[in-house]
């Protein structure tokens, strides 16, 4: 921990770190004034776009009118991660952790961090994207203002990025995943994607997330609620019975499925597995009456795409 | 207005849409850990927060022809935090400190230095240790 009298330990990083050196090749954008959020999305945007067939869907300018906020002469948070992906990229906040900072650094991904560069009492907020570390000289590289990858003492940045909580995102192209993720975390980032209307982004993260974590119940359900959402029945009847195959009282899935075969003249079989459900929840409970209901009524097939 | 209205109408469209879709399933959202079934009064708090992240994004400046992809672009939560706490948030800015920034911190600076009796730059300051 950094004192608040501004004294700052001699070493920062955990004890006993094993962090090696690492330099991430990230096309360097020369920084122009209040634009920092738009700027370091742009340099991570075009090193994605260096390795692989990602490509940005926003310009720079077009970057910069969807962060800055004139009034504040800066972007908001949020909005860095709205912008990014609106990009097309996915944004995943890091743990505040010197942990997290370098597994994603060492599987090369850039992370953009949030400094003050001054005190709380006269802040000078600031997006950089960290591309690397120096483990012999103790120097964290990044592309902090007019040079590229500059070496800043690991002892100034532990007290630069302290005083924004420890704030860092990577941004991603479709299918890759962060170094430092939890399941769960991810999966609330990827479901992200599908609230602001990219459904097809999140299906791929959906995905990739199960490339790590196969047998990932929450993962599972959304996949098969995006399949749904997106008609594409058949891919949602498969997901939902993989479910069932892993715990055969999901009681979500259980419904899910139940919907999908009422809908496709099954509701013999639908009736059936509503009938496993086991559950004290009053919402479950209202949500499955309802499913009968609907399916006692007939369920009106679903119009082919 | 003719920005919130814009909005207005393509919220309720896409939550109408998605209402009309998933009306029996679970939703992912119900998994999450959050309710199962959002009310409508959820759904109207959420439009209303959009409403007052346009709106203050007017005020601040925003140029209004792009508010309306930038509040789509958040999430909920997203923009009920931005609506609720858009006067604290930090603002990641340029790369520099401006001039007059840095002229009135050092003017600060020195004050301090002075009163404290360690510099003695300006005539009009008294020393604590006098």
């Amino acid at each position: 921990m950094i004192s608040s009298s501004g004294c700052a330990p001699k070493n920062p990083l955990p004890l006993n770190n094993n962090y090696s050196s690492y330099k991430i090749y990230v096309p360097f954008v020369t920084p122009r004034s209040e634009l920092c959020a738009s700027t370091s999305i742009g340099m991570v945007s075009s090193y994605w776009q260096t390795l692989m067939p990602y490509v940005p869907r926003l310009s720079l300018s077009e970057l910069d009118e969807r962060t800055l906020i004139p009034a504040k002469g800066g972007t908001l948070q949020i909005e860095l991660i709205a912008a990014a992906r609106a990009n097309g990229l996915l944004a995943y906040p890091i743990e505040p952790t010197f942990d997290a900072l370098f597994s994603e650094l060492s599987e090369h991904h850039p992370v953009i961090v949030l400094v003050n560069r001054s005190y709380s009492w006269y802040p000078l907020w600031h997006y950089a994207p960290v591309t690397g570390y120096d483990a012999k000289e103790q120097t964290i590289l990044m592309h902090f203002g007019d040079t590229p990858n500059e070496a800043v003492p690991i002892e100034t940045f532990a007290a630069l990025w302290e005083r924004s909580g420890n704030w860092g995102v990577v941004l991603l192209p479709s299918g890759q995943l962060p170094a430092s993720a939890t399941a769960e975390k991810f999966l609330r980032t990827a479901y992200d994607l599908e609230k602001i209307g990219m459904p097809d982004e999140a299906i791929i993260a959906y995905k990739s997330a199960l490339s790590r974590w196969s047998n990932d119940i929450p993962t599972l359900f959304a996949l098969g609620n995006a399949y749904y959402n997106s008609h594409q029945i058949t891919e949602a009847e498969q997901i939902y019975r993989k479910i069932l195959l892993i715990d055969f009282k999901h009681p979500f899935a259980l419904n899910n499925l139940a919907d999908i075969l009422c809908h496709t003249n099954r509701s013999d079989e639908a009736l059936k597995l509503l009938d496993q459900v086991v559950t004290d929840n009053i919402e479950i409970q209202v949500l499955i009456k309802n499913t009968r209901k609907e399916i006692h009524s007939g369920c009106i097939p679903f119009i082919k795409k | 207005m003719k920005v919130s209205k814009l909005l207005l109408s393509f919220v309720l469209s896409v939550s109408l849409f998605t209402q009309v879709l998933s009306a029996q399933i679970a939703s992912t959202e119900a998994l999450l850990g959050q309710s199962a079934v959002s009310s409508s009064k959820e759904k109207l708090v959420q439009i209303i927060s959009r409403e007052d992240v346009a709106k203050s994004f007017q005020e601040l400046g925003v140029d209004s022809k792009i508010i309306e992809a930038r509040v789509a672009s958040m999430t909920d939560e997203e923009a009920s935090k931005i609506a609720h706490q858009i006067d604290t948030l930090p603002a990641g800015a340029d790369a520099g400190m401006s001039v007059l920034g840095t002229i009135v911190f050092i003017f600060l600076v020195l004050l301090v230095t002075d009163i404290l009796g360690v510099t003695k730059v300006f005539n009009f300051t008294k020393s604590m240790r006098n």
